[in-house]
């Protein structure tokens, strides 16, 4: 029986296979479906030191192989989900990485500095796309020093492994990560949705301006994956575009040691548990041990030593 | 809730860019409310997401619904024949409570019928229906929902009132008499909106169902929100504390 569970930072999860954050409400929306257990482990929806109400409609949009959404980061804040969502987890024993931003540098030291560690909390992954008030709205994510800055200061107030989650619209994602990584973070998550807009030519308007994700995302975030796990000697979790098996190992022969599901279980909801049960099937057929022997398999394809 | 497979075994036009899409599903759905919906999945490759549709009429698996043409999902929705594959996730949302009233009345415009539909079954002669649509083309719509008490209007006068259902209605407050009436609403935001000044006055008890642009259809993604009066967390969403609100909750 080959090993499907991975290690993240000393903890062990059951399978590589996590939901995006904001794509699983807050987790028990997906029950009447299917067990939030299926998930190696739950993402939260971004959290807040303060409830956000978010962006009026529309939200969201459909492109030709994509999604377009302007949620706005609606949430009701840290301090609430961790009382009302967090026993649900605890119950069905599910680890969590929890996601978080802020719209200045103290919100997210303060937001990171609520979330206390526990068994079940593997990381904070932290959003980097929130565009800083302060600062005429760019995304923090976009300046080398100021992510350097911003990681530094977060790890500073939490134990808890932090994840930095990039967005991809910056000149050089390799030194952005180096910033994060010289700073101290823990892991990477690749890619945040790429900045878009729609242009409705009957009413000569602009309906949405919003993040773009789905199957067309998915090219460019592999190869953020690919030489970002090739530089950084730590974990990265791969997410963009992934709608079946196929993609989620796509993501771990690039690179990463997990997957985030997102767009595609607005699509087909039960995406998830069948991603986890291809891989496995996947795992089986090419008698390949453990899922982990499989983490970067297309960079030295001549190490492979199991079957293809 | 269930995501079903189905196939399609009517998919017929009923008025000028309306069609009636009858499924026949693989198996059962779960008990449903009227004014629930489904998110179904178009059979056509160039359609990324699902589309929300009410629940028209429900039978021994096979499930319908109205739809009016109005971009690329619906278009193309209409082009699908017979056999076509379609998946049905559903029953989906919080549809009407129907409480112990004396009298019920339902105001419908347009494609918002659809919304209502299961409901006027539900309580066939005890409910006043208003209808308003925009000419005597999409008279068809209300489909055997006229065989009961019903009033009609048409925004062109070529059928009943000339005029919006709201105006309408408000030439027939005296339905409103009874102290233990309900109204249930579907419609435009614009209707919804009127619909609200013109009940005010009395308060009477509204339920009424919204659309919203979705994405998920199980509130996964908080894409479909509508603003309500909670401090707290003004932001509701459509696919799941709704499609029916408390009209007085909504801020409009």
């Amino acid at each position: 029986m080959a090993s499907f569970s991975i290690k993240l930072f000393g903890k062990s999860l059951r399978n590589p296979v996590m939901n995006a954050s904001g794509t699983l409400g807050y987790g028990k929306e997906i029950e009447p479906l299917w067990g939030i257990e299926n998930l190696g482990a739950y993402v939260t929806k971004g959290l807040s030191l303060k409830p956000h109400h978010g962006n009026p409609t529309p939200r969201v949009w459909e492109e030709r192989h994509g999604l377009i959404n302007s949620i706005g980061l609606q949430n009701i804040g840290v301090d609430r989900f961790f009382n009302k969502y967090f026993p649900f987890f605890k119950e069905k024993k599910t680890p969590i990485i929890v996601n978080f931003f802020g719209f200045t540098e103290e919100e997210y030291v303060a937001c990171a500095e609520r979330i206390r560690p526990d068994q079940l909390i593997i990381a904070l992954e932290m959003n980097l796309s929130c565009p800083n008030v302060k600062q005429g709205g760019i995304s923090f994510g976009k300046d080398p020093a100021m992510v350097h800055r911003i990681v530094k200061e977060v790890k500073a107030v939490t134990q808890i492994p932090l994840i930095a989650k990039l967005t991809p619209e910056v000149k050089n994602l390799q030194e952005i990560a180096r910033a994060a990584y010289e700073a101290g973070v823990d892991g990477f998550t690749l890619l945040n949705t790429i900045p878009s807009l729609v242009v409705d030519i009957q009413r000569r308007s602009i309906p949405i301006k919003g993040g773009l994700s789905g199957p067309v995302l998915r090219p460019v975030a592999l190869k953020a994956v690919y030489e970002i796990s090739s530089n950084f000697p730590v974990p990265v979790i791969g997410t963009g575009g992934i709608m079946n098996y196929s993609d989620a190992l796509s993501f771990i022969m690039a690179g990463a040691c997990a997957v985030q599901v997102g767009t595609a279980t607005f699509i087909d909801p039960y995406t998830i548990p069948k991603v986890v049960q291809g891989m496995k099937e996947y795992l089986k057929q090419v008698r390949c041990p453990r899922i982990g022997n499989l983490m970067g398999a297309a960079h030295s394809p001549e190490k492979n030593n199991f079957e293809l | 809730m269930d995501d079903i497979e189905g196939k399609i075994i009517q998919n017929k036009e009923i008025a000028p860019g309306y069609h009636l899409l009858k499924v026949k599903l693989a198996k059962s759905m779960d008990p449903m409310m009227p004014g629930q919906f489904v998110m179904l999945k178009v059979p056509d490759n160039e359609v990324f997401l699902r589309r929300p549709f009410s629940i028209y009429d429900y039978d021994q698996k096979i499930v319908s619904f109205m739809y009016k043409i109005v971009g690329k999902g619906t278009d193309l929705l209409s082009r699908a024949g017979r056999n076509a594959r379609v998946s049905v996730l559903c029953p989906l949302g919080k549809g009407f409570y129907i409480h112990k009233r004396e009298a019920y009345i339902i105001v419908a415009g347009g494609i918002g019928i659809a919304g209502v539909h299961a409901l006027t079954q539900m309580l066939g002669k005890r409910a006043t229906i208003f209808f308003g649509c925009n000419n005597i083309a999409e008279l068809p719509l209300l489909g055997d929902a006229d065989k009961v008490n019903s009033y009609v209007s048409t925004l062109d006068g070529s059928y009943g009132f000339r005029g919006n259902v709201v105006q309408l209605l408000a030439q027939h407050m005296e339905v409103m008499k009874n102290e233990n009436v309900e109204v249930f609403a579907c419609g435009p935001e614009n209707m919804l909106k009127n619909l609200k000044k013109l009940l005010k006055k009395k308060g009477v008890p509204c339920q009424a169902s919204f659309e919203e642009r979705m994405a998920c259809g199980l509130g996964l993604c908080f894409g479909c929100v509508k603003k309500t009066v909670d401090k707290d967390e003004p932001y509701k969403r459509v696919c799941k504390e709704g499609p029916v609100f408390d009209l007085w909750q909504v801020s409009l």
